[in-house]
């Protein structure tokens, strides 16, 4: 297949982390240590080689003044009608995406060279450092929305397993659990969006969806039912980015190591929901709902997060929903159709966001500098709206930013407790169903028929 | 007020004030200060104590049993020690015929250890392992040879018969359910844990807790008590308590005392049930009850602190999630409840089992047991329970170091007797370190480079207790040991034609701070992030970029940087009081110091040390410090003698005095006479990166020059060797680094963003040497022992021993202490590995985003710490010593109760004698030789392993004086 150049090292920009990964993965499972230097050494010499890669890529394109490089490698998998072409393109939106993944994901790994030094899950950390930057770089480089699922899913899930990277306490685990549970939630809606996009279009392909160039695209398709779709991938991108009906998880990420931390929730990871919508965007503009409901989606959360903000105690949380304030405003502007200055702001954010991440153990350093410098006297901060509402609407805004928009809350009343019940009912009409004995019964009279087994083949067994 | 209702107060007082006593006692970790860990439990002896806060805290004694067998194969325990260990108690014979003693039996036991029993696996062990095929191939010859011909299943069938207690395994279930208060704390956690954070914030919410000035109690329940609000899951309708409480007059004990009535405690399980609420979340409890009693510890912001409102908030909530579990029990409760198989029966048996094979007592001789005997015999297996042997592995792994160290001592102090007397000719310089046992390397290294320097050691604030203001500094600070509260205050202000750079310097900085915060909170705000994050956000990468992949040049340019614009100007300290009734400075602080204090505070060193007669040309004064980046546990590195800050004031300071030629006059007086030709300098060294500085070159007199300039190659040669040293322990840097490479790679450590570990801290902290210099000098100490200058010969009313011991006792133990606790439970006592993180509230680290304060110290920093207590070797006489630390209750109750280690090493025979339980014994000592190397490097090179003492032959003991 000839594929050209700029195809060739594309393809092997996306494929290079997923062969350390599974090269490094196998070796472990048949019983390597994985010693720390050589498995930082390959993560660097992948990440410089990445970089490399992409600088070419970026180079060649603009001099050739190429708008885009794609690349077909034809299907996955094709039944009847349905293809799954596996199809990978870069252009003007994702370069800077891509370029953006390489270099952070790249400096946090030379971060944690040392930061992970001597910690026993060394090598489970750069193996999942490996596949998410697999997964990113997929995301961003997908040609059709069949594909970027497949990143998208990759992204989440390492996303997760390093919120539980310490799994032998309880809270990182039951955090993990809960952030996994949401994302299930937001996924539904990229998997329905995608289900839908075959059945009204026949196509996953953006290029099906949408022509032109970025940033100069219009949509291919049209109609009320596009509405739906729009609104079904927003909600996708929410669940990724922490926003609307979603925003609440993101605090509970802090669990994991602070570079993964840095990585995921000041970098790249949620801020692939903002690149979802800047994908759309085109077919934003004949889906005024879909518009709508982002734009709303993006005010409403850019108020209530910077209210969280002013109130969160501890660096990591306050950087969450200074992240999530951001993203809010990424999303109003993409609503409003202001596509570079999302990007901009994206790559702006992106960096800040890293830069404040890593360095959050530095707080206690630069404060106790800011106090000397300024001669004992650090700003007074929270006079401004704050201070315009009258008294018992300030404790009231206090009360819904201590209790993070009291989304928890809502979460766990109107959300799971119902479902709770709802599966206590099941549960207990279910045998009846099912027609006689109890499912729970069956299984203990399995058990102690086991149970009983032992201790008798046991007695054969004791010395007499 | 009735009596009834008087007792009732004063019940609860009591149960707070117990309950309060078990909490952490660490401030607000910006300022870290070492203290024993269960300090709560020092009035108990050692074992009872770390046995009896195990049960109350959940935590661990000791190291697991599995760590000192890992110890006991590689050799640092070894069967001398096992059989020493037992020497001690009785040999109690069980069977007379079978010769079987207590001591043989728990000899076995030891030195052998148990397989391990457990209701899980001993079923597979029985059927499908091997434990009824063979006897353990690892018995002991005798018990071999006892058991030859007997097969395993007879003996467990011998032992099942004559044990008549087995019971057939019987399938019984075993209800697994989350008790109704733990399930009431997981929902009040969240809530509580964010008022606390919010009320004890010093500075990093943008919008402080409003009405916080007026206590927690009422900032919480003003917050709690609105009425569109949505309460979390568990408190449904908590509101209705918050409004009721809210209008109930009282004090904060009254409403404990109601709380607790609604909640259905009983007046007499107050103390417990307080005790379990207080110790749910110890470090924020811990952190309230610690700025409750010293408000001045707070960084920032002073605030009502008090743990009577943090428990009645508590208990509210409590209230309010107990309500809704309760009228909700039995409806929605899961259960879960699994099957289990009851086998400690086997276990019974297989524990008897295993001690029968390790006697060697074969089926027959079983059999042959009278009942009563083979009772005796189980008791006593069963008493050597796994506590037991932890204690008695542990005994013995310190009986190794303490061998370790006391016998090359002895063996050192020996050839240094047969030297005899040292050189006549006056030494080159003295440089006084801090005893910090870090010091130790960079000591020896000294005097290896240049024979005719002499080291010391003083308590790093150098008797200059003083709070002391920089010139970059917004307001005092108290340099000094924490339990001392300094009386005098000294400013550092620019001298002369310096002062304009001085307002320049402080007006850039009150510039850079306002850019700083202008910066840091733009960012994180809504509008203001918005503008700086899409325009120049993405310039941060850059220096971002450069930090992490070259730290040192960043830090050589930042460096270059603040030359350039913020030099530093000339400074000197006002430390001088004239009129003697002093002048009053603000806080209750005298102005300086009077002469009177000077002289107190120079004759203090300088006495004990012994240093009044033979004093160099030059003495060099260095105190220390640590810097690192990225690191919320930075002051756990810095001085603890300075009360965990930077100690070069005190070091400049007390050289200031000593050049004094008033305070001069005063030593005379008191028989330290100071040659005339000799300066004092004072200096900072960095135990983090190994740079030294010293400080007030400008004041040299002509004629030093000369003597600084070979003093300052030497301390260069030596912080490289010694930076070299220091790379052993760390796996991250090559063994073959030059010595200049290895000063850079520490150098590297304390800028690096990345590095959790940019140094090891007291990670080795082991010994400490209460002696002259000439005892140890020459000695390789590995970095494990305090070494405090102190001459016995010179100190005939032990006025000096009572000072010294008085002063470095609490610090070294405190520091010994906590890092014992730290390694042995990382999780309880210690807070857990550093990766996750995150700082609240400028007071302290949680996990992730809500959890408790984690106090103690990070795995990270204990991580090659051999957990054992610190082991005093004082040169004086046993008795001498004995009857100066009885003196002192405190220094009493450290060795009374065996949470310090001692030994007595006589000044004027050279042996040694160790205190065990009130009386001294002679150390007797071996004729193994002590190991020699021709140079510090020659002995550690290649090695990354804590090592035996040696005799180095560069800088030893000929030119000692």
């Amino acid at each position: 297949m000839d594929i050209g150049l700029n195809g060739q090292i594309l393809v092997g920009l996306v494929i290079a982390p997923a062969l350390l990964f599974l090269a490094l993965a196998v070796f472990w499972l048949l019983g390597w240590k994985g010693q720390e230097k050589i498995v930082c050494a390959l993560t660097g010499f992948l990440f410089l080689g990445l970089t490399l890669g992409t600088g070419v890529l970026a180079f060649r394109m603009v001099r050739h003044r190429l708008p885009s490089v794609s690349v077909d490698l034809g299907n996955w998998f094709a039944i009847g009608d349905y293809g799954f072409p596996l199809r990978l393109t870069v252009d003007r939106l994702s370069l800077p995406m891509v370029g953006l993944t390489v270099v952070l994901v790249g400096l946090v790994g030379k971060f944690s060279t040392l930061y992970l030094h001597r910690d026993p899950g060394h090598l489970r950390f750069f193996l999942l450092i490996q596949l998410y930057a697999f997964g990113s770089l997929l995301l961003f480089t997908a040609g059709s929305i069949d594909l970027l699922m497949a990143g998208w899913e990759l992204v989440g899930i390492t996303s997760v397993l390093l919120i539980g990277f310490f799994s032998y306490r309880r809270e990182p685990v039951l955090n993990a659990i809960r952030v996994f549970a949401t994302y299930r939630l937001a996924d539904i809606c990229i998997l329905v969006a995608v289900f839908l996009a075959h059945h009204w279009y026949g196509s996953g392909l953006w290029s099906a969806l949408i022509t032109g160039e970025w940033p100069m695209q219009k949509s291919a398709v049209g109609g009320p039912e596009l509405n739906i779709l729009g609104v079904l991938l927003v909600l996708a991108a929410c669940g990724k980015s922490s926003q609307g009906p979603f925003f609440g998880w993101l605090p509970r990420a802090m669990e994991g190591p602070t570079p993964s931390s840095a990585i995921f929730y000041g970098a790249i990871s949620v801020h692939a929901g903002a690149y979802l919508v800047l994908r759309i965007e085109p077919l934003l503009e004949s889906a005024p709902v879909a518009r709508y409901v982002l734009m709303a989606i993006g005010i409403s959360t850019a108020v209530v997060a910077t209210l969280i903000h002013r109130t969160c105690t501890d660096v990591k949380t306050g950087l969450s929903y200074a992240s999530m304030t951001q993203l809010a405003v990424i999303f109003t502007e993409v609503s409003l159709g202001w596509t570079m200055v999302a990007m901009l702001h994206i790559a702006g954010h992106v960096a800040v966001r890293t830069a404040q991440f890593l360095r959050a153990p530095s707080m206690l350093h630069e404060y106790r500098q800011l106090h000397a410098a300024s001669g004992g006297q650090i700003g007074e901060t929270g006079e401004h709206y704050e201070a315009l509402v009258p008294h018992k609407l300030q404790l009231w805004l206090y009360g819904l930013g201590l209790d993070r928009g009291h989304y928890d809350a809502i979460v766990d009343r109107l959300v799971i407790a119902p479902m709770v019940c709802l599966s206590a009912v099941l549960n207990r009409i279910e045998p009846t169903w099912m027609g006689g004995s109890s499912p729970a019964k069956a299984s203990k009279s399995e058990a102690e028929e086991v149970a009983g087994d032992l201790v008798t083949e046991n007695s054969h067994d004791a010395p007499v | 007020m009735t009596g009834a209702a008087s007792g009732r107060a004063e019940r609860l007082r009591e149960a707070i004030h117990h309950a309060a006593h078990l909490l952490p006692a660490q401030g607000p970790i910006g300022v870290f200060v070492h203290h024993n860990t269960l300090h709560a439990f020092q009035h108990l002896p050692f074992e009872e104590a770390v046995v009896k806060a195990a049960s109350i805290f959940g935590s661990q004694p000791f190291l697991a049993e599995a760590a000192y067998r890992r110890e006991l194969q590689r050799g640092r325990i070894v069967e001398e020690d096992i059989a020493a260990i037992l020497a001690g108690g009785e040999p109690l014979t069980i069977w007379e015929e079978g010769g079987l003693t207590r001591r043989a039996l728990r000899h076995e036991v030891l030195l052998r250890g148990l397989r391990p029993i457990d209701p899980c696996s001993i079923e597979w062990n029985l059927r499908d392992g091997n434990w009824l095929r063979t006897f353990r191939r690892d018995l002991s010859d005798s018990a071999k040879s006892s058991l030859a011909g007997d097969l395993p299943r007879k003996l467990w069938a011998g032992i099942e018969t004559k044990l008549e207690v087995f019971k057939p395994a019987s399938p019984a279930s075993e209800r697994v359910r989350k008790e109704g208060i733990e399930a009431a704390h997981d929902i009040i956690h969240p809530v509580l844990i964010r008022l606390a954070a919010a009320f004890l914030d010093q500075g990093i919410a943008y919008w402080p807790m409003p009405l916080r000035e007026t206590g927690l109690w009422k900032a919480a329940l003003a917050i709690l008590d609105q009425s569109a609000c949505f309460m979390p899951a568990g408190l449904e309708g908590f509101r209705n308590i918050v409004h009721e409480f809210r209008q109930v007059p009282g004090s904060h004990e009254d409403r404990i005392m109601g709380l607790l009535d609604r909640l259905g405690v009983q007046e007499e399980s107050w103390g417990i049930f307080l005790q379990r609420e207080l110790l749910a979340l110890p470090g924020w409890a811990g952190l309230i009850h610690r700025l409750e009693e010293e408000p001045a510890l707070a960084p920032h912001v002073r605030l009502p602190f008090s743990l009577r409102e943090y428990l009645a908030l508590r208990l509210l909530l409590l209230l309010g999630a107990t309500r809704n579990l309760s009228s909700r029990s039995g409806e929605s409760d899961i259960e879960f409840s699994r099957e289990v198989v009851d086998r400690q029966g086997y276990c019974d048996t297989a524990l008897i089992f295993e001690v029968a094979q390790l006697c060697g007592l074969s089926t027959g001789r079983i059999e042959a047991m009278p009942s009563a005997v083979f009772l005796a015999f189980v008791a006593e297996v069963r008493a050597i329970d796994e506590l037991e042997r932890r204690w008695l592995l542990h005994l013995a792994y310190e009986r190794r170091h303490e061998r370790q160290i006391l016998l090359p001592l002895a063996k050192y102090r020996a050839v240094a007797m047969s030297r005899g007397a040292a050189s006549s000719s006056r030494l080159a310089a003295q440089v006084i370190f801090c005893i910090d046992e870090r010091e130790e390397s960079i000591r020896r290294h000294l005097e290896e480079v240049d024979p005719d320097i002499e080291t010391l050691g003083a308590a790093g604030f150098f008797g200059v207790a003083v709070d002391y203001t920089g010139i970059d500094d917004a307001r005092g600070a108290a340099l000094c040991p924490v339990v001392v509260k300094p009386q005098n205050q000294v400013v550092e202000k620019a001298i002369g034609d310096h002062t304009g750079l001085q307002s320049r310097r402080r007006a850039l900085r009150k510039l850079w701070a306002r850019m700083f915060r202008q910066n840091y909170v733009a960012s994180r705000t809504l509008v203001r992030g918005w503008l700086s994050t899409a325009t120049l956000g993405f310039l941060s990468l850059f220096p971002l970029t450069f930090r992490l992949l070259n730290p040192l040049a960043c830090a050589r340019i930042s460096a270059w940087l603040n030359a350039a614009f913020l030099p530093v100007p000339r400074t000197e300290l006002t430390f001088e009081r004239a009129d003697e009734e002093g002048r009053i400075a603000a806080g209750g602080l005298l102005q300086g110091f009077s002469l009177e204090e000077k002289v107190n505070c120079v004759a203090s060193i300088l006495k004990p040390a012994g240093l009044h007669r033979d004093i160099a040309r030059l003495v060099v004064v260095l105190g220390h410090g640590s810097t690192s980046l990225n690191n919320p546990f930075e002051s756990a590195y810095d001085c603890g003698a300075c009360g965990g800050r930077h100690g070069g004031p005190n070091a400049r300071l007390f050289s200031a005095m000593a050049n004094h030629p008033k305070v001069r006059e005063g030593l005379l007086a008191r028989g330290i006479v100071i040659p005339a030709d000799t300066w004092f300098l004072g200096g900072y060294h960095d135990t983090c990166s190994d740079e030294i500085k010293l400080f007030d070159l400008e004041l040299l007199p002509e004629g030093h020059r000369a003597d600084v300039n070979r003093v300052r190659e030497s301390l260069d040669e030596a912080r490289a060797r010694s930076a070299h040293e220091r790379t052993r322990r760390f796996e991250a840097a090559s063994p073959q680094l030059t010595f200049q490479q290895a000063l850079r790679h520490v150098q590297e450590r304390s800028e690096h963003l990345g590095e959790p570990r940019p140094e090891y801290g007291h990670c080795t902290n082991a010994v400490c040497i209460v002696g002259r210099r000439s005892t140890t000098r020459g000695l390789f100490l590995d970095r494990r022992s305090f070494l405090v200058s102190y001459d016995a010969t010179k100190d005939p009313t032990d006025e000096g021993l009572s000072r010294v011991l008085g002063a470095v006792t609490p610090v070294c133990a405190g520091i010994n202490l906590e890092y014992y606790f730290s390694s042995v439970d990382n999780e309880r006592y210690g807070c857990g590995t550093k990766l996750p993180h995150n700082i609240t509230g400028l007071v302290g680290v949680m996990n992730g985003f809500q959890s408790d304060l984690r106090t103690g110290l990070p795995l990270q920093t204990v991580e090659i710490h051999e957990p054992v207590r610190i082991l005093f070797v004082v040169e004086s006489t046993p008795i001498r010593v004995l009857s100066t630390m009885r003196a002192n209750p405190q220094l009493h109750e450290f060795l009374h109760n065996r949470w310090i280690r001692l030994a007595a090493l006589d000044p004027f025979s050279g042996e040694i004698h160790v205190y065990r339980d009130g009386v001294f014994e002679v150390l007797q000592v071996d004729d193994s030789p002590l190991p020699e190397a021709p140079s510090s490097l020659a002995w550690y090179g290649g090695k990354s392993e804590h090592l035996p003492l040696a005799r180095i032959h560069a800088g030893g003991i000929t030119n000692a004086a």
